[in-house]
């Protein structure tokens, strides 16, 4: 029966899939361990480092570096996107590029009724294939594309990236850098943010004050050494450039998280359907031969 | 007439053998005639003559009940096939296979009656215009075009709404039909007859005053008779229709709801008569059965008769031997599937298996034929990554997938459609959608011009407008 043959070719095609979703799973289960290591660690640095420079800007207030003031006519955005090189990471993606639409529409003024005003130049950078080519198919042209960071972004990388955001910014064409990507606040919690990265003012979020304050309480005394000024020169690049850097770590522990759950329902998906299609292969084969045993014990009753 | 009288020798179930004398046989097909009133059984049946067994003797399938048949009974050869009245007095009637009357309206006082039994027409009197039939049902109209003068299909395993579609269809064309109409009730429900006929009572002819019932017969040969009226029941109907088109050269409407168990009795007829069973325990004779009834359900140059078939899928199955001999024999094949009517669209016709011959630009022209072609690749490209959905969900698809399957999902649901015969249950009043209507609202969905409606704005509507009003009332609605 043709029926038969159909649904073992499914089912044999639904094996290899579960076979891909299975190994992937195992795979990012892998890559995560790694990838939490390096953001962990980055985390606590980073952490500090945008401290000090919080605590610098505030304690001299005398002093300062053009990276911590905003420029005084937000002309021109810049929005970084970070998104997966790779697919099978479930809503990942999705997530990211849905907020990061969002933002681009408010940017270019699709969104009647958005909160911010239009700006009047925006720009986008998108970093993974997946994002590249979904910008592609809307017909949006990033600037600059990247796809070359994969679960290990490297410093070196980033840093030239960096480097660039910081001359444009200082030179003035850019005026604002905005990120999107998933942050990493634990196993169980990662969730996709819109953050400003340049200027540095805005940099420290809230919660992220008050966490460090607790054990900042007391307001530091600091003594600079040659000057502040040559102090801030140095630090303030180089937080944002961790900060920076932070960025695209949480990005690939996120991604491999998010892999390893959407791999995870898949290959359960793909049991449940394998099972039940097994169930109707048998029952289609058994009928097939039940059917063709009547024929043939009727055939010699009828020639008795 | 002389009378050739025989006796029974042998009753097996539905059938029986008679012995006649060895130079005077009953003809096959010849209707025997059985009256007698022995033991205070009084006993009124007619057979028709299958087989010549030897030494005088035949082996009859009864046409009614064998309650009470003994052997030795005196049974008479009526020299001829069963006859049925045929004629304009026949129109507001309703019959038995035997052509009497069982609509208790006395007797019917027919000028011409004609054999149950006839040839095809010839090939050279078969007509070769091929004319689109619109119907005003969307997914009907659109994707599985009937031809008039054709034969449309409908096929559908137990309770996917066949007999619905058949009451729509006549209430809808029928009603609009100014020639006579011909429904053949074969094997299904006696009660679904019964609500046909008092439907069709009240159901007006347009403007004219009238009622469909008055330009239509009904054959009955339900369930609870024996396999023989059940085999009969499709020939006589198509009698009466055939007399229509030759004489009246109108065209003639022929409904048949359900072919399927006109094989069914011929397999039970046929296991009776102790041939061996063929493929699936079918009647070895299943195609040259099934081949001699279509064959004349066909339009002749004289006039055309367009046939309706409700056709049931054994098991859902329709690879089986019974539905797949009937499919060859149409013009328009509607496949209604059961994972549809789940989903809970109704009708619930299967885009990608229904196809009809005429769905070619040569006959439906190039904008309807590139629309059709239009909503099945995209359902196709839905359908084959339903699997891969389900299994990895919705967000691993391509961008271009995914818009695929927005549109898809509600091209699905806008070819359900709200239907005349059931407004009492859905209470939706049913919609007649032109052709150009639909085909203009399939390309606009197409397009991606509704894609912003919410799925369910697209249930049970006609035109795409509706999806919109609909939309809105479902949007004002949650907001209260």
């Amino acid at each position: 029966m043709a029926k038969t043959k159909t649904l073992n070719k499914r089912r044999q095609s639904i094996r290899s899939i579960r076979k891909i979703t299975r190994t992937m799973e195992l795979i990012s289960t892998a890559c995560y361990r790694g990838a939490m290591d390096r953001a962990m660690s980055a985390m606590a640095y980073t952490d500090r480092l945008t401290n000090m420079v919080r605590n610098l800007a505030s304690s001299g207030a005398e002093v300062s570096h053009p990276l911590l003031v905003p420029h005084a006519e937000t002309k021109t955005v810049q929005l970084l996107v970070l998104t997966s090189n790779r697919g099978l990471c479930g809503g990942y993606n999705g997530g990211i590029l849905r907020r990061a639409v969002r933002r681009w529409n408010e940017m270019t003024g699709k969104v009647t009724d958005a909160a911010e005003q239009k700006v009047e130049n925006a720009l986008l950078d998108v970093a993974g294939k997946r994002g590249i080519s979904y910008f592609n198919f809307r017909k949006v042209k990033p600037t600059e594309t990247y796809t070359q960071f994969e679960d290990k972004p490297s410093w070196d990388e980033v840093e030239v990236i960096a480097n660039r955001y910081l001359e444009e910014y200082l030179t003035g064409k850019i005026d604002r850098l905005e990120i999107v990507y998933t942050k990493f606040y634990s196993m169980s919690k990662q969730a996709v943010v819109h953050e400003t990265l340049l200027p540095l003012t805005e940099l420290g979020s809230d919660d992220d004050a008050k966490k460090s304050g607790t054990d900042n309480n007391f307001s530091a005394e600091y003594d600079f050494l040659p000057s502040a000024e040559s102090i801030l020169k140095e630090i303030v690049p180089a937080s944002f450039k961790t900060k920076l850097f932070k960025c695209f770590l949480d990005a690939a522990v996120c991604e491999q998280i998010a892999r390893m759950v959407a791999m995870k329902a898949a290959t359960e998906n793909a049991d449940a359907m394998i099972q039940t299609l097994t169930m109707a292969v048998n029952r289609s084969r058994q009928s097939q031969i039940t059917g063709e045993l009547t024929e043939l014990i009727g055939g010699v009753e009828a020639l008795k | 007439m002389s009378s050739n009288i025989g006796h029974i020798t042998q009753v097996i179930g539905s059938t029986f053998d008679v012995e006649f004398a060895e130079d005077s046989l009953p003809a096959i097909y010849n209707a025997v005639k059985i009256e007698s009133d022995k033991n205070g059984v009084k006993l009124n049946l007619t057979g028709e003559v299958q087989q010549h067994l030897g030494s005088g003797r035949v082996r009859c399938v009864a046409l009614g009940s064998t309650d009470g048949l003994i052997r030795g009974l005196e049974c008479k050869d009526t020299g001829a096939p069963v006859t049925v009245p045929v004629g304009p007095e026949t129109v507001g009637r309703v019959f038995n296979l035997l052509g009497e009357p069982i609509d208790n309206r006395g007797p019917v006082k027919a000028k011409a009656f004609s054999p149950i039994h006839r040839d095809a027409p010839k090939i050279a009197d078969l007509s070769t215009k091929t004319e689109v039939f619109e119907t005003g049902i969307k997914v009907i109209d659109l994707l599985t075009p009937f031809v008039r003068g054709g034969k449309a299909g409908l096929f559908g395993g137990a309770g996917l709404g066949k007999t619905v579609i058949i009451q729509e269809l006549i209430a809808r064309i029928a009603s609009a039909h100014g020639g006579y109409s011909v429904f053949a009730g074969v094997g299904e429900r006696t009660r679904e007859g019964n609500d046909l006929w008092l439907e069709l009572q009240e159901a007006a002819i347009g403007q004219t005053g009238k009622h469909v019932i008055d330009q239509t017969c009904m054959v009955f040969g339900q369930m609870n008779e024996p396999p023989g009226a059940r085999l009969r029941v499709a020939l006589s109907a198509l009698t009466m229709a055939e007399y229509f088109r030759d004489q009246s050269g109108m065209d003639v409407l022929l409904f048949v709801d359900n072919i399927f168990r006109f094989s069914q009795a011929g397999s039970e007829v046929s296991a009776l008569l102790g041939r061996m069973p063929s493929a699936v325990g079918y009647q070895p004779t299943l195609a040259s059965e099934m081949g001699a009834l279509q064959e004349r359900i066909t339009s002749t140059d004289k006039g055309a008769i367009t046939s309706v078939q409700a056709v049931y899928v054994p098991a859902d199955d329709p690879t089986d031997p019974a539905p797949a001999t009937a499919f060859g024999q149409l013009d328009a094949f509607v496949y209604l599937e059961r994972a549809i009517s789940e989903k809970g669209i109704y009708p619930a016709v299967d885009p990608l298996a229904s196809s009809s011959r005429v769905l070619d630009p040569q006959y439906v022209g190039e904008e309807h034929y590139q629309c059709a072609r239009r909503v099945q690749s995209t359902l196709q490209r839905y359908r084959e990554l339903q699997d891969i959905i389900a299994i990895l969900g919705v967000d691993e698809l391509s961008e271009a997938d995914k818009l695929v399957v927005h549109r898809a999902r509600r091209m699905e649901r806008f070819l359900s459609q709200p239907f005349l015969v059931a407004e009492a249950f859905t209470g939706k009043k049913g919609e007649i959608t032109p052709l150009k209507e639909t085909i203009r609202s399939f390309n606009e969905i197409y397009e991606g011009k509704w894609d912003h409606l919410p799925e369910s704005a697209f249930m049970y509507v006609g035109g795409i407008e509706q999806a919109a009003e609909q939309a809105e009332r479902m949007e004002a609605a949650a907001k209260k």
